[in-house]
């Protein structure tokens, strides 16, 4: 363990450290533009200069380069790394086109922050900047290359760490280009880390430019709920819109990216057409109305009917805190069906997961990253879980071996970032002894054998569950006896259900009768009730989501819900009827228009009090109680310790 | 298109390599003496010939200076603008150059016969001011010499 001296402290970091994390790990950052911790290094931009006084080297070192080493005195703050640093900024600033007020990078620039921090804050340079032309580089990033600085970060993160080959640096010297061989939209499925690694606004994100600066932004942390990866996200919110998602550091799970999906994906969260008002018979009421009337339907159902043909039904889009109320709520109708999943194979993969994983054989990505072989068992890992594709290449960097078992082959639509060898069975795959193969499974539609089978092998595992907080619903199918809603509705056995934030296809519910619905989203069950709820998004709502590998994650509420008080976008004026009805009230009050959803988890919980059962003031009790003070900016916490001694039975 | 002899020459001089990518520069040189200069097609061939991507390749063409992405004369001319050829007034050999040409630096005559481009060091320093024409260099350079090797070069076709 290397001890240096970094400005009179006295710093004792793990070799291999450079001088630039020694420092940062005592609270003082260097500055820096082409280092990234997780990339590899540059050395390119010349700023993170230091004074070595004392040691094995000295003079002027770039810090990011060098690696710490007992016996080193450094000074960040020596006049002549200061004055270097000066320099060197005002250098990369030459060509800059200082055109912050029009950027929409400015307010959230390295460039801006580290040019004050620098010291230069006056320009000499009076002649001609170096110009480029940008290319069209899709719907989603803006390129804007004049401001560029020539760190590499772009191109070092999209060929060697994210494995994309139709961008890149062109040119040589005061030439060099970061760009495309033609126009046309970036092919990556992780083009939009771009935009967060970039120092300056050279990528900036299309879908949400011009419309706040960074200290207008309500922001919060939150977990993405695409995909049951659970990558960390802070989505950056102006005005109840959800105006860009940016990713957020969680080494146990994402590292510091996202994909495309996850920062791109969000018109739904911001649509003017989204069910925001309590609906009763097809007529808007207040929310407390309809919560009684919901109550009241489902009294008059069971009595009619009785309790065993209702049914609960939930999916994996709730968070663990509306799923344990949703049990609990099938509870108090004694006797009511309990469903988290609509489709059989869903719950048995998912249950099966549930029941197969503990803390011991449960991979997550530090262990995807480091094995030496990985076998991916019939997935489109693109689709399932697109982050984990980029752990994979890392470990195939490191010289893993990859393999893609049974015949199922991974749909070509998405190019995976490293090679493979196709096998047909995973007995082919060579696991040695168990140390460091990693199996990569769609939890989903598979057999509870086939997966018993794969666990069964030693190496460890990763089951991605058909959905954002699956494996909660697995883990609470096993716990509440849940059921899947097709087969229960195929064999006929139910004659209403309540649901909240199902998607039940419209089939199923064709000889069912809705009683009540609560979600954040319009289809057909939805249209079918006469009791409507809206509810709340994960961006608008506290709550927590288990991810594929076990990890329980708090995500917070970033803003409030409601209409965006940016008003329409021109398309809905197409009709006057439309734009009409989607428009904010333009009568003074008092409430947040459109702001009448709730938190499925309450609805569920007054429902509960309606129903004759208590009041609940705390979703997450007994054995879940441990996550109530979940932080949401720690790396989570893996549950299968918590749950040990749990009633978790084969299903 | 290249001719199916070329492609098979190309294919087995990336198969001789260990990797690909190192076959590269070889393979634009050719694809640029068979069209002339590397044209858009001729980067899509060689990335298609290497297993790389066409921006790929791009980024290896730009970085080399005698590999060409636009149209250029018949000959080429490169002449040295590094410190050693200036300290023997190469400003004055490229504004004679220019003159004598008609041309700016990066512009090709109206002839089509000759394209000047500044380069930076051919390793002549000694005999500096120093230019190469089509691939031939020319040293310790005089207007009046200038003169002498446009017309001989010239001429040679």
């Amino acid at each position: 363990m290397p001890k240096l001296i970094i400005d009179d402290i006295p710093v004792e970091v793990a070799p291999g450290t450079s001088v630039l994390e020694a420092a940062r790990s005592v609270g003082i950052t260097i500055p820096h533009f082409c280092y990234h911790p997780a990339l590899a290094i540059a050395a390119a931009c010349r700023l993170c200069a230091v004074k070595l006084l004392d040691g094995p080297v000295k003079g002027i070192q770039m810090s990011c380069a060098l690696p710490a080493q007992d016996g080193m005195v450094v000074s960040t703050t020596d006049p002549e790394a200061l004055r270097m640093r000066q320099l060197v900024i005002e250098w990369l600033m030459i060509n800059h086109p200082h055109d912050c007020p029009v950027c929409d990078e400015g307010g959230e620039c390295l460039l801006q922050d580290f040019t004050i921090a620098g010291g230069h804050s006056r320009r000499r340079y009076q002649g001609k900047k170096r110009t480029f032309q940008n290319q069209y580089l899709g719907e989603t990033i803006h390129h804007e290359m004049n401001r560029c600085i020539e760190c590499y970060r772009c191109v070092r993160f999209y060929q060697d760490y994210a494995g994309g080959t139709d961008f890149g640096v062109t040119g040589s010297a005061g030439r060099v280009y970061f760009g495309r061989f033609q126009e046309g939209a970036l092919e990556s499925p992780f083009s939009g880390n771009l935009v967060d690694i970039c120092p300056t606004g050279v990528f900036t994100d299309k879908t949400g430019r011009f419309r706040a600066r960074y200290w207008d932004y309500q922001f919060a942390p939150s977990v993405c709920q695409h995909c049951s990866v659970g990558c960390n996200t802070a989505p950056q919110n102006f005005q109840r819109e959800t105006i860009k998602i940016v990713g957020r550091r969680n080494d146990q799970v994402n590292g510091w990216f996202i994909c495309d999906r996850a920062r791109f994906d969000k018109g739904y969260l911001n649509d003017p057409q989204r069910p925001r008002e309590a609906r009763l018979d097809g007529a808007t009421c207040g929310y407390d109305v309809a919560i009684d009337a919901a109550a009241k339907a489902i009294g008059k159902f069971v009595a009619q009917n009785g309790a065993e043909s209702l049914a609960f039904v939930g999916s994996s889009r709730l968070s663990l805190e509306g799923m344990i109320l949703l049990a609990q709520l099938a509870r108090t109708v004694d006797g009511a069906r309990l469903c988290y999943f609509t489709d059989g194979g869903e719950l048995t993969g998912s249950a099966a997961a549930a029941r197969l994983l503990n803390e011991k054989n449960s991979a997550y990505l530090r262990d995807i990253e480091k094995a030496e072989c990985i076998a991916l068992y019939a997935l489109d890992l693109m689709e399932e879980g697109p982050m984990l594709a980029l752990a994979v290449r890392k470990a195939f960097l490191a010289g893993a071996q990859i393999y893609l078992v049974d015949g199922d082959p991974i749909p070509a639509r998405e190019k995976l970032p490293f090679t493979f060898t196709a096998v047909a069975t995973l007995d082919e795959v060579p696991f040695e002894g168990g140390g460091r193969g990693v199996v990569i499974a769609g939890a989903g539609k598979k057999d509870a054998d086939l997966l018993d089978q794969l666990a069964s092998g030693g190496a460890k595992l990763v089951m991605l569950q058909p959905g954002p907080n699956a494996m909660a619903g697995g883990l609470l199918s096993l716990e509440f006896g849940g059921q899947a809603f097709s087969e229960l509705a195929s064999a006929g056995k139910i004659k209403g259900v309540v649901c909240f934030e199902a998607d039940l296809p419209e089939g199923l519910i064709v000889d069912v009768e809705v009683v009540a619905c609560a979600d954040w989203r319009t289809g057909a069950a939805a249209a079918k009730a006469p009791v409507f709820l809206p509810t709340t998004t994960w961006v608008e709502s506290d709550g927590t989501a288990i991810n594929y590998e076990g990890r329980a994650q708090r995500f917070q509420r970033t803003r409030v819900p409601g209409l965006p008080l940016r008003g329409l976008d021109p398309k809905y004026y197409g009709s006057t009827a439309d734009a009409v009805a989607e428009h904010p009230p333009r009568v003074h009050r008092k409430e947040v228009p459109g702001g009448a959803e709730r938190d499925a988890w309450r609805v569920m919980a007054q429902l509960i009090e309606r129903l004759g059962g208590r009041t609940i003031e705390e979703p997450l009790t007994g054995r879940w109680s441990k996550l109530k003070d979940l932080d949401p900016e720690s790396e989570g916490v893996r549950v299968f310790n918590l749950l040990q001694g749990d009633p978790r039975t084969d299903s | 298109m290249i001719p199916e002899t070329l492609k098979k020459a190309l294919e087995a001089r990336v198969a001789s390599a260990i990797t690909a990518r190192e076959a590269a520069v070889d393979v634009m040189k050719e694809l640029q003496a068979h069209y002339g200069w590397l044209t858009d097609e001729a980067v899509e061939e060689a990335a298609s010939l290497l297993g790389l991507s066409p921006l790929q390749v791009e980024e290896l063409a730009t970085f080399y200076e005698m590999i060409y992405r636009r149209p250029v004369g018949k000959k080429v001319i490169h002449v040295c603008d590094s410190i050693s050829c200036w300290c023997v007034d190469c400003d004055g050999i490229i504004e004679h150059l220019k003159e004598k040409l008609g041309v700016a630096l990066g512009g090709t005559t109206a002839d089509g016969m000759f394209t000047l481009l500044p380069c930076c060091c051919m390793g002549m320093c000694g005999d500096g001011p120093a230019m190469s024409v089509g691939g031939i260099p020319y040293g310790k350079l005089t207007p009046e010499l200038v003169d002498e090797i446009l017309e001989m070069e010239r001429q040679k076709i």
